[in-house]
């Protein structure tokens, strides 16, 4: 999962780049509007921590722009940037009308500052959750349980042991089931901009995964990519 | 938000919570305007409507008496010349006519005659059995008669050839009843109208007094948190001065709170951001990190612990400044001792910054102010500039008095000159904004009744701030 993180503060945008990764987040910093709308521009993020106060101006005028943003058709290329993209403003301002302000400009949630990685943590997991159309905590497929919030999965109930990006791997896949994702597509949930990228990463993991959870479990669409295919959701 | 005003803001709640309780029975015993309006009125009208009784009554008095005085010599005279000297018997006397619509003795009294010859012999007595005393002078008396010592008013003449005397008498009774009856008829109308003029004129300040009850119940519902002000419905002469006062305390309330709310929202974003990057940094401890990431997340902590602290010490020194205006007395202060003393204290910081430091200004400054409120303001000030600037800044600390006499200091750097390599977000906080510390120096400028603000740059400064200093004339003298 990609994260685009919009802070002017040193100290919490390291914290949180720092923190988020550590739970397998792709995290992206932007220290003003100006460079995370480029940003917005350039890349798809499963989700944005948006700070209000920022050094050139107001995360609030950024996020107005991300909502009037044109929504693409079903038959056209996705437009970035992406007006549907969850947004979770944390910022120091913590008043009632502050907090109604931000939700009313289209933020999906509000924190404030100071508060608890873990706390942040759930709200994310619960807004990507909702971006993709889920209400329940877990995702199951088939005769497999993966908990975003434990970062385990479970196979006819036994854990499968894996690494953060094989579990990052399957959880966009799942996510996505019964759609193909591009090796590319797959990347960029997965890493962010400074990330070292080996050419055949996620053919790697794919290969891992197919080990670990059985071959039929994610099918190749040759010459387009992968996909976990809809028909046997149970 | 500022610790005076929070504790202003404690006092007012207790009070108003005591205001409360209060309420009714304060409300019972509190005068009212309407029932002072109605008792002068009243009281004025009664005051009035009792002289005219009065002077109706004294007018009652002397017109009957000249009435029956006039009676008295015309009966007289026409007993004189009509020579009607005989006596009726008895038998024979007509009685009063009686007139239904009147009372007994309106205007029919009941007139003596008494008659004596030329020897003082008594000739004829009509209407009373008791002569009166023969040698009473000609004209107007007044006597008493008889063993009840009646008093009577009478009138003597004298006929042509002084043969004969004759006294027409009446009693005075009669004659005060007549009065009384006459002031009686002029009272009596009042005596219905009072009532009825009380009850119109309270109608009538009620009414009147209307657009004061307006007043007053707009006032009651005014909220100070909101942005209200009275309406212009009050656009009464006698209340504009009143409104007026009310809408500018208002305003000024308005100000001072939406100030305040400024001001905890930037504590809140100057204390909460250090903390919330502490607790992130620490909770990123918690989990794997390599070495190097290690000692950043703890260098990290260091840098924002001492950022909270900062703000600590400057949370401190605004309440310092609220307490220093309310408790300290103004003295005279050498600012340019004050600022050399500032400048020097910052030297080392300066110097590591690679920094210049240069202070201009008259060799002696004497300003009358609080000492320990100038010195934290030019404390801010240098801070401010030595904080928010990148490396190798010249600051300028300058000292003057204007045209006007009052006194002006401003910090100058060239903070926000154009530096390669410096990133977009240096140069933003550079151009600076105001902060907390600022916020201190608007206090303080408050404290001397002067201003603070930024100030037209000379170059090669980029970035100035000022605090002016009005002086008491006083101070100018001295």
């Amino acid at each position: 999962m990609r994260i685009l993180v919009v802070e002017d503060d040193p100290g919490i945008s390291s914290g949180l780049r720092t923190n988020l990764q550590q739970r397998g987040y792709a995290v992206d910093v932007a220290d003003g509007v100006a460079s995370a709308w480029a940003a917005l521009r350039a890349e798809r993020f499963d989700a944005v921590l948006l700070d209000l106060g920022l050094c050139d101006g107001d995360g609030g005028e950024l996020l107005r722009r991300l909502r009037l943003s044109p929504v693409a058709s079903a038959a056209q290329q996705p437009l970035l940037p992406d007006p549907a993209t969850p947004v979770l403003i944390v910022t120091a301002r913590d008043e009632v009308h502050e907090r109604i302000a931000g939700l009313d400009l289209g933020a999906d949630d509000y924190v404030a500052k100071p508060f608890d990685v873990n706390e942040l943590d759930a709200r994310l997991r619960a807004l990507l959750r909702r971006a993709v159309g889920r209400t329940a905590p877990t995702i199951r497929y088939a005769d497999i349980e993966l908990d975003p919030a434990a970062r385990t999965v479970r196979q006819q109930g036994r854990r499968i042991d894996m690494s953060p990006r094989e579990f990052s791997v399957l959880l966009v896949l799942l996510e996505a089931r019964g759609r193909v994702l591009s090796r590319l597509q797959i990347e960029e949930r997965l890493y962010s901009w400074d990330a070292v990228i080996e050419s055949n990463a996620v053919e790697v993991h794919i290969h891992h995964l197919r080990r670990k959870l059985g071959a039929a479990c994610i099918q190749t669409m040759r010459g387009v990519g992968y996909f976990v295919p809809q028909a046997q959701t149970l | 938000m500022s610790f005076r005003g929070a504790h202003e803001s404690t006092a007012g709640m207790s009070v108003g919570s005591a205001e409360t309780s209060l309420t009714a029975a304060a409300l019972a015993s509190r005068p009212s305007l309407t029932h002072r309006l109605l008792l002068w009125s009243l009281g004025a009208l009664v005051v009035v409507w009792g002289s005219f009784v009065f002077m109706g009554y004294q007018t009652g008095v002397h017109e009957a008496d000249e009435l029956t005085d006039g009676h008295l010599a015309s009966v007289a005279a026409l007993l004189l010349n009509l020579r009607a000297t005989d006596p009726v018997v008895s038998a024979l006397v007509t009685e009063h006519t009686t007139l239904p619509w009147l009372k007994s003795h309106d205007y029919q009294q009941s007139i003596s005659v008494v008659q004596w010859d030329a020897q003082g012999q008594l000739l004829s007595l009509q209407g009373t059995t008791v002569a009166p005393d023969f040698t009473v002078d000609e004209g107007f008396a007044t006597f008493m008669l008889g063993p009840d010592r009646v008093a009577w008013r009478s009138f003597s003449h004298w006929d042509a050839v002084h043969d004969r005397k004759v006294m027409v008498m009446l009693q005075l009774q009669e004659r005060d009843d007549l009065a009384r009856d006459i002031a009686s008829q002029m009272i009596e109308p009042g005596l219905w109208l009072l009532p009825v003029v009380s009850l119109a004129l309270g109608f009538a300040l009620w009414r009147g007094l209307r657009p004061l009850y307006a007043l007053s119940s707009d006032v009651a519902a005014l909220d100070p948190g909101s942005t209200q002000r009275l309406a212009s419905r009050h656009a009464w002469n006698e209340f504009e001065s009143v409104v007026g006062s009310i809408n500018t305390l208002l305003d000024r309330q308005q100000a001072a709170m939406a100030r305040e709310r400024r001001l905890a929202s930037e504590i809140a974003h100057e204390l909460r951001t250090p903390l919330a990057s502490i607790a992130l940094q620490a909770s990123a401890l918690e989990g794997a990190l390599d070495e190097s990431a290690k000692a950043q997340a703890l260098s990290r902590i260091g840098q924002d612990a001492l950022r909270a602290g900062h703000v600590l010490h400057q949370l401190l020194a605004l309440a310092r400044a609220s307490r220093a205006e309310l408790q300290e007395a103004r003295a005279p202060v050498d600012l340019r001792a004050l600022a050399q003393s500032v400048c020097a204290d910052y030297a080392q910081a300066a110097w590591q910054r690679s920094d210049e430091i240069a202070l201009i200004g008259p060799q002696v400054l004497i300003v009358s102010g609080h000492a320990v409120l100038l010195d934290m303001a030019l404390r801010n000030l240098v801070e401010n500039a030595l904080k928010h600037t990148p490396p190798s800044t010249s600051i300028g600390v300058q000292l003057g008095l204007s045209e006007q006499g009052d006194v002006w200091l401003q910090v100058c750097d060239d903070g926000a000159r154009d530096v390669d390599g410096l990133d977009a977000h240096t140069k933003a906080r550079a151009a600076g904004s105001l902060h907390l510390g600022h916020e201190i120096l608007q206090r303080v400028a408050d404290a001397h009744g002067g201003r603070f603000g930024a100030a037209p740059v000379c170059a090669p400064f980029t970035t100035c701030f000022r605090l002016d200093l009005p002086q008491p004339m006083a101070a100018l003298a001295s």
